[in-house]
Parts: structure tokens; C-alpha cells; sequence
């Protein structure tokens, strides 16, 4: 019964996504002669071949999950009866709402995935930034540096969390607390106490986070042409100004990118408390909340509604974000 | 004009006395140490950790001796790694972690790079509307997907038990970003390389895997990098879909998976723990060091727009 559904939705939803590509494809074979490009037949088929498996796979599992994910939103899935599913209309966003409303479990995780958004986005990128800069100078060690500095990304969250478990601990013998002590402060347990829980999950994210962007700006910093820096100097332009009207002017297009995906990635949150505190009300985040409602407590439409209102507010925001900070071509 | 102010430019470079360029470098040196001992601190603590006995790692706290190996004693080192080795059989994990990452990185650059160059450099009836899906697919958060993809590869694909391996594989197979990044890579490659390929006779797919991809290695090294990192550090997916390992059978899981439920193992010492996780990690850092050269190449080659 179910495989039945399941397949037969998707079947439709692949017709609707076909017909849709037809039309576009239709649309750009009339415009064809005024833009002055010719397709010829035996690289469109050629074209479409090579793509099919890249177009297969994105809609098995990627395109068809979000989708099914944003129709959940309404319906009363419950994971363990799949059968039994029903069209609610926007009860789970009512129930959402009142949720927020009331100052349950979901009004703290969207409280504190803000918290940890305004936090980590300029920290994770001024520090990448700062370090990119020190990684460029054309001084001995600066690849060693480099390699350093990148070493905790490529270590597993889970790893770095048991690790930052251990130095955060809140017995005495927890690393942090023991250099603390060296200086006579009491022990204090980190990530139990509401008020350091997030800040030291935002410092350890950025921390662990902050050597992929520093790769990235390296990359844009190295695409700005030495002559600009020559001629801001030989104007008498000192290190601030220069950084000012070369560096900054250069890194822009690379700056915007980073800010979207470290905006994306940051409101996207769960791994750090999940192995850091566990369920908590001073930790939990919407995307811990949704993980935590649609696949261990299984109320998928819930959790799909969080889901879908996540993914607009995300979604604008990047827009917006997009807008400001483009360079103007 | 212009070509006046650059003659001036090896004054400008003399300006800096050998002293004040040592003094420079000196300073360099000492910030870039401190800076790196922060970001190196949790990696010196647990290979320290990892050597020590349980005494020696409780007497060592609130000292610098945590940080230290404890190389009196190599013995409680050789006994901890070995106790993870044997008593969890950590190297089996690793294994399908191996053969995971190493499938994952061939299927996914062949995949998502045809597909980059398809949009790069080939023009088709439809372009428009895949590029427009392919920053709407970047954009949109997943992870609130994992549930139904949880469903369409269980009830769907009908995958179970050790099938569900292909539902470990297959959706790492696809990544929208590797498709663009390879997309904006492909698109900096001039013209030339391939029109000469062709006009020796080759045909779409041989100018693909004979030109454009040995053109790309910054590139494919960044992708293969980042992939083997996803796979390897991926460990909620893969315990999500893969049955529980049972005794006596080749377990299915990834080394992830394992390495994130011993950290609630009550049996494990710190210590065991520790060697545990230095275990995972080593790899991953290895292979990061030996492609780190061509991954800011491929970043930077990119041209990375949004």
C-alpha cells in the first residue's frame, strides 16, 4: 500500500518535472534565433546523456526529499504508520506557532539558533579573514601555518566535540577548568550552565569551521593582482588604506559567497549540541528540534513544517543578502 | 605616467632593511606558533591522552604534562591502541569506510563532473531552467530532507540489509555544489584545448576524460578531498539506515558511526578513547596534507561567484 503511494507520487512528480523542463527547453528552442544560438541535434542528445545520471541521482535524493519534505508539512505523518497518513491543512504550523508562542521547546531552539547565527557568522569570517591575510604574507612558515590552521576541519565533528566535551567538562579535571584553576577559579561546568552553553558552542564552531573560509579567501587573495598593492604603496597609501581600497574591493564577489554558505551552514546547527549537551532546552536548535521530532519521536509532519518555514526564511534571507552585497555589473 | 611610477618600484622594495625584514620574520614566527597551538591544542591533547594509562592521565590534569606524551611508559600506549584495535575491531570499520570514500570520489567526480561540463561549455535546449535548479538546490537547506530520503531509499528503493550499502553510496554520488564548482572551474578552461581535440577526431565524452579532466586537477583533487572528508566524517546517515552490526558478520557501518557511540561507552578508559579517535583521524589529515597544494588552486581557479 504504501510503496504504492509512494511510488505513485513520485511518478507524477516526475511527469510534472519533465513536462516543466519540456517547456523551458521549448521556450529556449523559439528564442533560439533571436539570441543567435544554434542547437544542433546531435549534441543536445549527446548534452542530455551526459547528464542523466547527475539529473537522475539529484532527483531521487535531493530534489524529491525536499519535496516530499515541504508536502509533509501537511499532512499528520507519523513515521511508524505510514499508512494512516492524512491531509491536515496548516494544523502543524498552528501547532508550531503556539509552540513559539508559548515558550515550549521550539521557542528556545529558534531563540537560540539565532543567538548562534549572530554570532558565529562574523566571528567564523572575520577570523578566516584574519588568518588568510597572516597565511598570505610572503614570510617562511606560513604554509605550515596554513596547514595548522586547517587541521580541526578536517577532523570529524564528532571527534572535535568529544574532545571540546573533555576540555569543557565541569569537573575539575576538564582542561579548561584546570588552566582556570592554575589561577585560582573555581570549576565551573560549561556546558550545563545556560548562560556559557551557546557561547562556547559558537567559539568552538568557528573555531573549527573558520580554516575552510581562510582556504577560500587565500584563493581570492591571491587572484588580486600584486601591481594594485605596488601602485597603493607608491601613492603613500599605508597597510589599513590599502587593505581598505585593494584588499577589500577585490574580495568582494568571494566575500559575498562565503557569507551565504557560512549564513546556510550556520543556521543549520545540530551536530555541535547533539554530542556537546544532548536535548537540552539552552541548546537545542531548530535543526536539532526537527531531528529530534521527525525521527526519533517520528512526528514527520511536525517536524516538516519547521522544516518548510526554516527553508523560506533561509531562502529570503540569502536573497536579500544576495542583492545587498553583489557587485554592481 | 604609469610606466614612470613603476620604475620607481625596486626604491620602494629597498626601503626594508635586512634587520627589519628579520625582526619580521621573527615576529611572524611567534604569532604563527601561538596561533597554531590554538588551533592545535584539542589534536596535542588527545595524541597526548592516547599514550597515557588512566593514572597517569588523571595525575597529569591541570599540568602541561597534558599535553606531553607519556613516553616512560610506551607500553600503556601500545596497550591502548591495541585494546581498540582488538577488543572493537576498529580496522573493520575503517575498511568500509575506505571502500565507501573510495567508490563515493569515482561516482561522484565522473557524475557531477560530466554534468559540469555539460553546463559549462555545452548549449542545449533547457540550460537555463537546470542552472536556475542548480542555485535553488544549493540555496535550500537539506538536512530537513533526511527523513523522506530516509523512506524513498528504505520502502522505495526497497533496499535491506546489506543493500542499504548502495543507500550509504548513491546519495553521496550526487552533490549540486561539486556541479558547480566543476561548472565555474570548466567554464575558465579556453576554447582551444578542446576545438584541437576535436579536429583530431575526438568525440564529446573523449574530450571530457582526455582533455578537460587531466586539465582539472586542482579541481578533482578538491572534490575528491572534500568527499572522502564527507564520507568519512559522516556517521548520522549511515547509522540511520545500516542495520546494527551482528555477531559474527562482516559489519556494515562506517568507522564514524562506531566512533561516535564509544564516547558513551562507560567501559572505554579515556585514554582507549583517545586512541580511538587519533585511529579515525589520521587518515583524513594525510590525505588533506598530501592534496592541501591543489585545493586552494582549485578554489581559486574556480572563481567562486554566488
Amino acid at each position: 500500500m504504501k510503496v504504492n503511494t509512494l511510488t505513485i507520487s513520485t511518478l507524477i512528480i516526475a511527469a510534472v518535472f519533465i513536462v516543466i523542463f519540456a517547456l523551458f527547453a521549448v521556450l529556449d528552442i523559439s528564442t533560439s534565433k533571436k539570441r543567435k544560438e544554434r542547437y544542433r541535434t546531435g549534441a543536445t542528445v549527446t548534452s542530455y546523456l551526459m547528464l542523466l545520471p547527475a539529473v537522475l541521482l539529484a532527483f531521487m535524493f535531493v530534489l524529491l526529499p525536499i519535496l516530499y519534505s515541504l508536502g509533509y508539512a501537511f499532512t499528520d505523518y507519523y513515521l511508524l504508520e505510514p499508512q494512516n497518513i492524512s491531509f491536515v491543512g496548516f494544523d502543524n504550523f498552528k501547532e508550531v506557532f503556539e509552540e513559539i508562542g508559548q515558550g515550549g521547546t521550539l521557542y528556545h531552539a529558534l531563540i537560540n539558533t539565532l543567538i548562534f547565527v549572530v554570532g558565529v557568522v562574523p566571528l567564523q569570517i572575520g577570523l578566516a579573514l584574519l588568518l588568510a591575510l597572516f597565511v598570505n604574507k610572503p614570510l617562511k612558515g606560513s604554509k605550515i601555518f596554513k596547514v595548522c590552521f586547517f587541521a580541526p576541519v578536517v577532523i570529524s565533528l564528532s571527534v572535535t566535540s568529544m574532545l571540546w566535551r573533555d576540555i569543557l567538562s565541569g569537573s575539575e579535571t576538564g582542561l579548561l577548568n584546570a588552566f582556570l584553576g592554575l589561577f585560582g577559579a573555581e570549576a565551573h561546568d560549561w556546558l550545563r550552565d545556560p548562560a556559557t552553553a551557546m557561547p562556547c558552542i559558537i567559539v568552538l564552531s568557528a573555531w573549527q569551521g573558520c580554516g575552510y573560509q581562510m582556504l577560500i579567501f587565500l584563493s581570492g587573495l591571491t587572484n588580486i593582482r600584486k601591481e594594485l598593492y605596488e601602485a597603493a604603496a607608491l601613492d603613500g597609501a599605508g597597510a589599513w588604506t590599502q587593505f581598505k581600497l585593494v584588499t577589500w574591493p577585490g574580495l568582494r564577489s568571494t566575500f559575498v559567497y562565503i557569507l551565504i554558505t557560512v549564513f546556510i551552514g550556520a543556521c543549520r546547527i545540530s551536530t555541535q549540541p547533539m554530542l556537546l549537551t544532548g536535548y537540552q532546552d539552552h541548546t537545542v536548535t531548530l535543526s536539532y528540534y526537527m531531528y529530534q521530532t521527525g525521527y526519533r519521536d517520528r512526528w514527520v509532519g511536525l517536524s516538516s513544517a519547521v522544516a518548510l518555514l526554516m527553508t523560506i526564511v533561509i531562502g529570503t534571507i540569502t536573497l536579500i543578502q544576495r542583492r545587498l552585497f553583489r557587485e554592481k555589473d | 605616467m604609469t610606466n614612470q611610477r613603476y620604475k620607481d618600484l625596486p626604491n620602494f622594495k629597498r626601503n626594508k632593511t635586512p634587520t627589519k625584514k628579520i625582526v619580521e620574520q621573527i615576529i611572524y614566527i611567534i604569532v604563527g606558533t601561538v596561533l597554531s597551538l590554538i588551533f592545535l591544542f584539542p589534536i596535542l591533547y588527545m595524541l597526548a591522552t592516547s599514550t597515557k594509562s588512566e593514572s597517569a592521565f588523571v595525575s597529569s590534569a591541570g599540568t602541561i604534562a597534558m599535553f606531553l606524551p607519556d613516553f616512560a611508559n610506551l607500553g600503556d600506549a601500545v596497550k591502548n591502541y591495541a585494546n581498540v584495535f582488538t577488543e572493537f575491531g576498529i580496522w573493520r570499520y575503517a575498511i568500509n569506510s575506505f571502500i565507501y570514500a573510495g567508490i563515493v570520489i569515482v561516482l561522484n567526480v565522473i557524475i557531477n563532473g560530466l554534468a559540469g561540463y555539460v553546463m559549462a561549455k555545452l548549449s542545449f535546449p533547457g540550460k537555463k531552467f537546470l542552472s536556475f535548479m542548480i542555485i535553488f538546490l544549493i540555496v535550500v537547506p537539506v538536512e530537513t530532507s533526511i527523513i523522506p530520503l530516509y523512506s524513498i531509499v528504505i520502502i522505495m528503493l526497497g533496499l535491506k540489509k546489506t543493500m542499504t550499502v548502495l543507500g550509504v553510496i548513491l546519495p553521496a554520488a550526487i552533490s549540486i555544489f561539486n556541479i558547480f564548482l566543476f561548472m565555474q572551474f570548466f567554464s575558465n578552461i579556453p576554447k582551444e584545448y578542446e576545438e584541437a581535440a576535436r579536429m583530431d577526431g575526438a568525440n564529446t565524452m573523449q574530450v571530457f576524460f582526455k582533455v578537460i579532466l587531466p586539465l582539472s586537477k586542482p579541481i578533482v583533487a578538491t572534490v575528491a578531498v572534500f568527499c572522502f572528508i564527507g564520507v568519512w566524517n559522516d556517521y548520522l546517515w549511515p547509522s540511520m539506515i545500516l542495520p546494527t552490526p551482528s555477531a559474527g558478520q562482516w559489519p556494515l557501518l562506517p568507522i564514524q558511526s562506531v566512533v561516535s557511540s564509544i564516547g558513551s561507552m562507560s567501559e572505554l578508559t579515556t585514554s582507549e578513547r583517545m586512541a580511538a579517535l587519533v585511529v579515525t583521524s589520521v587518515p583524513i589529515f594525510v590525505i588533506y596534507v598530501l592534496a592541501q597544494k591543489y585545493i586552494v588552486q582549485g578554489f581559486g581557479n574556480a572563481g567562486l561567484k554566488m
